[in-house]
């Protein structure tokens, strides 16, 4: 059973004349790394904001269609009851920080939902080793480099244990140093943990090599579903706004050019960089 | 925005700072209530020199310093306004009693912005809230409290960049009379508040991701607990009061000039 499921989903916001997602069908597997990608205002946020319930609980507006996440409606489930099963990172990490300590922060979540101190404190500090961020424990949040508060955030959420991890483009306030080392942590998250991880991105040169699902949105639509190397790979995706990996397009150019290089479609400069390598001998 | 500076507290440790805020502020009460019984010079004096090992203890004689200077304005008004009144109502003379009147009056406020601050300069934001809470105020009040800390540099610094995109589109905020002056804040105070609500959007968002308000009984990470050093603390704080009430009922304190053999 996939552990999202959606069903002909649209949704209005209050007050807009027109639905920012049509007719929504997918699907996710559990353990899956899914990457949700597409111009700015096409729904990717919208989208991500029904898995939890934001939608239609805290946004109101019209939700239509079916949405089954871990097993239940996420329509009719209150947020904060969907916050044990989804966890949500946000935009922009200075404003999904409360607290005054790192620590305290992580622990938000499981001080609302009422854990005993002993299990909170042992799942705080698990939290905050496996994404690298134990040492910094007692620093307050807003004197921490943007890389480092996404990382609070992403433990923050860890710490509650969810099945699914979904990311709204945590890495666009970031420099591309500290997005690559953010994607890391999450990919390692996955392989790990076997978490399901959402991610919305707009950089797939740094991204599309951990996915093993993609989702390409446009004007609130889904336009592609599928397995990266074959997404990427088709000419229409060119024609949407996304940025696909240089080193596809390379591969494309040498491609024409007659060069001689393997079938499977690269997704990062190093897969292509072995190919050629190959090819070379 | 060196006026938000004070507000930015830095971890210390120190055993003044790691006392529990509730019995610092219990033994601030006390001292106000102690400074406030007396009226002679001599016990007011010994009380804001009591103070002084706090400060030596918890380190933080520069911000002590700092605070008792800004206080300097209101004391020598305080002081002077006394004087005056004295000298007024009692005969047009200036004596020694006047004068010592006038600075014992003055000692007691000193205490009261010394012990005061050296609560706020020992007590983290994060201890406060949670004494607030672990004293039953509800936890929405707590939350207020220390997200409002949490959020005034970063307000501060969004207020600077605010002014900056201004200035650089020709906004002079130095310019002209004092009410033109206030006026020039506007194009600087829209945008902040905009953003502010904004950001208090965002904000909610993030919490009810993170299952606010999911039990009613809401836990903690920490626990405050009394340590040895708050039943020092509290044997000290008991000790001022008896030898405190023990001076007022029986003792009688002698006046600087008594002992200086002035009338």
């Amino acid at each position: 059973m996939p552990i999202i499921e959606t069903k002909n989903l649209s949704y209005t916001y209050p007050s807009a004349s027109r639905p920012s997602i049509q007719d929504i069908s997918i699907k996710v597997e559990k353990g899956e790394f899914v990457l949700i990608t597409g111009p700015s205002g096409c729904g990717k946020t919208t989208l991500c904001r029904t898995f939890n319930g934001l939608i239609p609980h805290f946004y109101q507006g019209e939700l239509k269609g079916e949405i089954t996440v871990a097993g239940k409606n996420a329509a009719k489930q209150p947020t904060m009851e969907m916050a044990k099963h989804v966890g949500m990172v946000f935009q922009n990490p200075e404003n999904q920080l409360f607290a005054l300590s790192v620590e305290k922060d992580v622990a938000f979540g499981l001080e609302n939902l009422g854990f005993d101190r002993k299990e909170m404190r042992e799942r705080v500090n698990w939290a905050l080793k496996l994404t690298g961020i134990y040492d910094l424990r007692e620093r307050s949040p807003h004197e921490m480099s943007g890389g480092q508060q996404q990382r609070v955030a992403i433990a923050a959420v860890l710490a509650m244990q969810p099945e699914i991890i979904v990311l709204d483009e945590p890495t666009s306030f970031l420099d591309p140093l500290s997005a690559e080392k953010i994607f890391e942590v999450i990919y390692d998250l996955n392989q790990k943990l076997g978490l399901t991880v959402v991610l919305v991105e707009h950089r797939l040169d740094l991204t599309a090599k951990y996915a093993n699902h993609i989702i390409i949105m446009d004007e609130g639509k889904i336009c592609f579903d599928g397995k990266p190397r074959e997404v990427l790979s088709k000419q229409e995706t060119r024609l949407i706004g996304v940025g696909i990996p240089k080193a596809t397009l390379l591969y494309e150019m040498l491609k024409k050019e007659g060069a001689k290089l393997g079938n499977t479609t690269p997704l990062c400069s190093k897969e292509l960089a072995d190919m050629v390598q190959e090819a070379l001998k | 925005m060196s006026v938000f500076d004070g507000l930015k507290f830095r971890k210390v440790y120190s055993p003044i700072h790691n006392l529990d805020p509730r019995m610092k502020f219990i033994y601030v009460i006390i001292i106000f209530a102690v400074a406030i019984i007396f009226n002679t010079i001599i016990p007011l004096l010994t009380l804001f020199l009591m103070q002084v090992p706090f400060v030596m203890l918890a380190r933080v004689q520069k911000q002590w310093l700092r605070s008792l200077r800004g206080a300097m304005f209101l004391a020598s008004f305080i002081f002077f306004i006394n004087i005056a009144t004295n000298f007024f109502t009692q005969g047009y003379t200036l004596n020694a009693k006047n004068i010592e009147d006038a600075a014992t009056m003055t000692t007691r406020f000193l205490v009261l912005v010394e012990s005061f601050s050296v609560f706020f300069l020992t007590t983290s934001p994060d201890h406060l809230g949670l004494a607030l809470e672990q004293t039953k105020v509800p936890y929405e009040f707590s939350f207020a409290f220390t997200t409002a800390v949490r959020f005034v540099p970063v307000l501060a610094e969004e207020a600077q960049t605010i002014m900056d995109a201004q200035k650089a589109r020709g906004l002079e905020l130095e310019k002209g009379n004092f009410l033109k002056r206030i006026r020039n804040y506007v194009p600087v105070l829209i945008p902040l508040i905009v953003s502010a609500i904004r950001r208090s959007l965002e904000l909610a968002e993030a919490m009810e991701a993170r299952a606010w308000g999911a039990t009613k009984k809401r836990t903690n990470l920490y626990a405050l607990k009394f340590n040895k050093g708050d039943y020092v603390l509290l044997a000290l704080t008991t000790g001022v009061l008896i030898v405190a009430v023990y001076t007022v009922l029986y003792v009688p304190v002698p006046t600087i000039r008594a002992l200086l053999g002035v009338p």
